[in-house]
């Protein structure tokens, strides 16, 4: 079986958010629509005592995704390998699952198809990576702070770091089993 | 995603582009489809970037194909600035810009013609080539805050600029106000990942930076002293000891100079000019010195010090070359210029613009080491050595604030017509109200632009100029690394756009160049005269591109080793020949920066805060991607960095537009309150203008508003007197809130031509200093002593010869000596001298004769004499006998202990040959 997850090195992040533009682009996104923003609450400390960490965001694939079994029309769905992604063909735009997940990871777009608007979210480029490619995000990062793979396979790199590594997940505590892994940056000056 | 576009569809090709918008030039491959890309990513096999891209390289075709591109020449048809405009063919435009140079030319001389340019991101040698041509000095950059100065400078102490980091058996780098997390994001993965496997990374920033925070050892200095902090780093290296011995004593010339004059620059003296503690300084100089072999990183922040620059930029250029760290493994390589592919040196015709017009380069006279009296030395001083010289373009230019003070004042001569090429000046060029003002008033001004700057509102005629994708690119660092990287066009150029070859070409060709001055009618046709001399089996420049991409030469360790440093002397020259004869401190000497708190107390009472600015943030490049909505809305307002502390005093909150005001201007951004910088310290960004606004004719696109080079002074007298550059680091100011009753006051719209801020008007007129280029040809030093007649001085080798027999001179004793016999030989005669017996030997004939009166002795055979052989070699006369370290003459760079020196195997072989 494969089992696609991501992994993002925080000790690499230095929120230049080249993943959030390249997305966009890739995607052809509109102008309201992110899939993965960088996030951070600064500098913190007392200077030159201070620290900065950087979470970049995206859709965690669960494996216990609350907006799959909420869509009414089925157009919310998860495949064997973990995306989760959602048919615009089928979707009415009735914003449910949006609602439902934890992570803000999907929204509508108001800018753009005003008369087939759907619930747009990352999808982990799937089309891309069942040619054998990277994700886009991944590619573009310069940092190779984003590692991707098949969580399944014991050679992977995301595999083998889940399972060497303490890595953090976002809100386990919500029972979603998020397949997003955080290396978390640990402050200070190394 | 309805309609999704298949790459992979039949009839679509991969091109090997590269990025356009920052000088990593990170490769792309574009999927074309029919004459339209159809998509663009990073490329996977491109030895920068391995696939990755930033936010500028992912809009490629978001730029590509804008709305607010100029597609089309345009001609000024109402007023200057009116923003009215004729659309024209590109060929009528051409023709009628080279009339009206022509004209100008004829009425006031080629140099009345000036172009300024920008960045690394145009065929610069071609417009090099049309301006040498064309008989005007009279072309610059913003080279002068952009490592130029630096270069020039460690070039003038050690024969090349050490640009080619061997990073990979490195043990520490210093990192030296340049913030790779920002500005350079492939090098930052590779610090990255060096630093795994124990890299140490030192990181000189006051701002804690993405850089800084993955740093070993940061130093949080006061922004703008870093030269303080260059010194006592050289100091400290000096005198605990830390320096390569062996190098020094080999390599290196002045030492002893060196040591007494580094006495004064303690790390206690540089204390509080930097803030830092002494000890953090002399940690950093223990760090670097200790962990050999180790680098320091290309940055541009000794560039951006003003008046202090020079200085630092030799100290650091010392730093390098006396811990041994040149040209070895692992440490900073001089590679020198590509001896494999014609360099843009050899493109750029320098050798076509007359002495004449040298002289009459605008700047000249005053920072010499940039422009034509210093390039000239250095020049010839790299042609000696290997046959070809760095590129013109940047290391010889004008100075740019210099013409754009000439155009206002008409001072040494009236400058009539600029051609912007690439650059967006009022943001780029320091005082930008002067700038503005000198684009408003010239009187013929062509722009060469992707979008309607304030330069090209202003400007007669406009030209579209072909961005990334369409326009084949080699990146070779300014040529002074012998590597390239060559990416080819994705597609010919959209609607009427050209690339800058194009322009400069047909505008030569308009204005009356002989057209086999121009014999590449395409870049592509140029570019493969580039690589043709590589020898390799293609039959065009895009084949070149799609079967190698890149060149890259093995390293090469050591090169000193054969002809020693291009430097007169042929040694790392730590009391510098070059500066010194063009008058400069041969030696790093401190001078004050233009503004400080300790020397200018007054001033900081007024202005107590420290203003730092000119780095870059992404996802802007210098003052581009402004109207690009797809990067804008990450960083959608001017924002400056300050501290909590320092905010709660002044009582700023987290998003309130201020203003920060230098004696010379004020301009408005917005508050970002964050502990990333001390409390007496502001950070302000670069490059803000608002494209979005209306061009309204006084201060179009909001160009001043926010542009902190309005806060910068570009007077003579704060300039670096070396390089010419200006400061945007260290300036006081002060901070306060916008508020409602705020007027515009006279400081808002003045500026001083080009006396001080202090007292406007003109203090300091070039015209004043004497003007005259007094041109300062090379001339080899000569031979330290005086070489007898008969024998031939060699510079290389530092060794007067006698070619006939291939023997050196020895200046000590006044013998000639056989190099690798070590035998010596009488300077007369020409008779070897046998020292156990003490007389003298023709060796053609085998009589001896006496050592004294030079007569036959009779009876040949000679006793034995007893003389142990240790000695043997040692020069008749010479006291001291094998100690003495004469047969190394010119060479013995330590004063002292000669003896380790060249001389030592004299004494070893010697003894071993009798």
């Amino acid at each position: 079986m494969t089992r696609y997850a991501m992994v993002m090195d925080q000790r690499r992040c230095i929120g230049c958010q080249s993943c959030t533009v390249a997305c966009r682009t890739w995607n052809d996104l509109p102008d309201d629509i992110i899939y993965n923003p960088v996030v951070s609450e600064g500098v913190q400390g007392v200077f030159p005592d201070v620290h900065a960490t950087f979470t970049p965001l995206i859709c965690m694939h669960c494996d216990n995704p609350p907006c799959t079994i909420c869509c009414p029309c089925k157009a919310s769905q998860q495949d064997e390998d973990g995306i989760v992604w959602v048919d615009e063909a089928k979707c009415m735009a009735c914003k449910v699952c949006v609602n439902s997940c934890p992570y803000g990871a999907r929204d509508l777009s108001s800018y753009d198809r005003p008369l087939h608007s759907f619930v747009r979210k990352c999808n982990f480029c799937k089309d891309r990576v069942r040619e054998g490619e990277q994700p886009y995000c991944v590619m573009t990062c310069h940092q190779k702070a984003r590692i991707f793979g098949d969580l399944d396979d014991p050679q992977s790199e995301v595999s083998k770091l889940v399972n060497s590594l303490k890595v953090e997940r976002i809100f386990p505590e919500l029972n979603t089993d998020p397949h997003v892994f955080y290396i978390p940056d640990l402050g200070g000056h190394r | 995603m309805t309609e999704t576009i298949d790459i992979h569809a039949p009839g679509v090709e991969i091109k090997k582009s590269c990025c356009y918008f920052c000088h990593q030039n990170c490769g792309v491959l574009a999927y074309v489809k029919d004459g339209e890309v159809l998509k663009i990513e990073g490329d996977p096999t491109h030895p920068t970037n391995q696939g990755g891209l930033c936010c500028r390289g992912n809009i490629a075709l978001l730029h590509l194909k804008h709305p607010a591109r100029i597609n089309h020449p345009l001609k000024r048809v109402g007023e200057k600035g009116q923003n009215q405009w004729e659309k024209i063919g590109w060929d009528q435009a051409i023709s009628e810009i080279a009339e009206r140079l022509n004209q100008i030319k004829a009425e006031s001389g080629a140099e009345a013609v000036a172009t300024a340019g920008g960045t690394l991101r145009t065929d610069d040698w071609s417009r090099r080539r049309f301006m040498n041509l064309f008989g005007s000095p009279n072309g610059f950059h913003n080279a002068l805050l952009c490592w130029i100065p630096t270069f020039m400078v460690e070039t003038a102490v050690s024969g090349w600029s050490p640009f080619e980091t061997d990073l990979s058996t490195s043990r520490v780098v210093i990192l030296w106000g340049f913030n790779p997390g920002a500005s350079a994001m492939p090098g930052m993965r590779g610090y990255s990942d060096l630093q795994k496997a124990g890299l140490k990374l030192i990181v000189v920033d006051p701002r804690y930076s993405e850089t800084a925070a993955h740093a070993d050892l940061w130093l949080p200095l006061r922004p703008g002293s870093d030269t303080a902090l260059a010194l006592a780093i050289l100091h400290t290296i000096m005198f605990e000891q830390l320096y390569d011995q062996d190098f020094v004593n080999n390599w290196c010339v002045g030492f002893q100079e060196l040591w007494e004059h580094m006495w004064q620059y303690s790390p206690e003296w540089a204390a509080p000019l930097t803030w830092l503690d002494p000890n953090q300084i002399r940690e950093a100089a223990r760090m670097y010195a200790n962990n050999k072999p180790g680098n320091i990183q290309w940055g541009c922040t000794a560039d951006q010090l003003g008046r202090t620059a020079g200085a630092g930029m030799h100290a650091r250029a010392l730093i390098r070359a006396i811990t041994g760290n040149l040209d070895r493994p692992g440490g900073d390589l001089m590679p020198g210029p590509s001896m494999a592919y014609i360099t843009d040196e050899e493109l750029e015709a320098n050798e076509w613009l007359p002495e004449e017009q040298k002289a009459k380069q605008i700047g000249s006279n005053k920072y010499k080491l940039t422009s034509w009296p210093g390039y000239q030395m250095i020049a010839d001083t790299a042609k000696a050595t290997w046959g070809k010289a760095p590129t013109a373009e940047w290391m010889c230019e004008a100075h740019g604030p210099s013409v754009f003070k000439a155009i206002l004042t008409g001072d040494p001569y009236q400058v009539r017509a600029l051609i912007v090429s690439a650059t967006n000046p009022v943001n780029s060029y320091g005082d930008a109200k002067m700038t503005l003002a000198a684009l408003k008033e010239v009187e013929f001004l062509v722009t060469c632009e992707y979008w309607m700057t304030p330069a090209a509102l202003y400007s007669d005629y406009v030209m579209p100029i072909a961005g990334a994708l369409e326009r084949p690119i080699i990146h070779n660092n300014y040529g002074v690394t012998d590597s390239l990287i060559a990416s080819q066009r994705a597609i010919q150029p959209l609607f009427e756009r050209h690339t800058d070859y194009d322009f400069w070409h047909d505008l030569a060709l308009a204005s009356g160049q002989p057209p086999e001055q121009w014999p590449w009618d395409t870049l592509e046709e140029a570019f493969y005269y580039v690589i043709y001399p590589l020898g390799l089996p293609v039959a065009s420049y895009d084949e070149f591109v799609e079967n190698y991409r890149f060149y890259y030469p093995p390293l090469e360790y050591y090169k000193f080793g054969e002809k020693g440093f291009s430097t007169p002397s042929r040694r790392v020259e730590l009391k510098s020949s070059i500066l010194e004869k063009l008058g400069y401190p041969s030696m790093p000497t401190w001078i004050g920066p233009a503004e400080n708190e300790i020397d200018d107390p007054e001033l900081a009472r007024e202005y107590p805060l420290v203003l730092t600015t000119g780095g870059g943030f992404m996802p802007y490049h210098h003052s581009e991607q402004f109207n690009i909505a797809s990067v804008r809305f990450l960083r959608s307002d001017p924002y400056f960095t300050i501290n909590p502390e320092t905010a709660k005093t002044l009582g700023i909150t987290d998003g309130d537009w201020c203003w920060i005001e230098t004696r010379r201007g004020r301009i408005k951004q917005r508050a970002n309150v964050e502990p990333s910088v001390d409390a007496r310290v502001i950070y302000a960004q670069r490059g803000w203008w608002f494209p979005e606004r209306t061009a309204t004719p006084e201060e179009p696109f909001g160009c001043l508003e926010s542009n902190v080079n309005v806060l910068s002074s570009v007077d003579d007298e704060h300039c670096d007197p070396i390089g010419g550059s200006w400061a945007n680091r260290g300036l006081l100011c002060k901070v306060y809130k916008v508020s409602y009753w705020d007027k515009v006051d006279a400081t808002d719209t003045t500026f001083s031509i080009p006396g001080s801020s202090a007292e406007p008007g003109v203090t300091v007129m070039p015209s004043d200093q004497k003007l005259a280029y007094e041109p300062i040809p090379y001339e080899p030093p000569g031979a330290p002593f005086e070489v007898p007649e008969g024998l031939v001085w060699d510079e290389n080798t530092q060794i007067a010869w006698d070619l006939e027999l291939g023997l050196a001179y020895d200046p000590e004793s006044g013998w000639l000596y056989h190099p690798e016999t070590l035998v010596y030989y009488d300077l007369v005669t020409r008779y070897a001298y046998d020292p156990t017996s003490e007389v003298l030997i023709d060796e053609a004939t085998g009589i001896r004769y006496n050592l004294e009166t030079r007569e036959p002795i009779e009876g040949g055979g000679a006793d034995g004499g007893g003389e142990s052989g240790a000695d043997g070699a040692s020069a008749p006369g010479a006291d001291g006998g094998g100690e003495s370290d004469s047969a190394a003459g010119a060479s013995a760079p330590g004063e002292d202990g000669g003896g380790e020196s060249a001389s030592a195997p004299i004494d070893e072989e010697g003894g071993e040959a009798q």
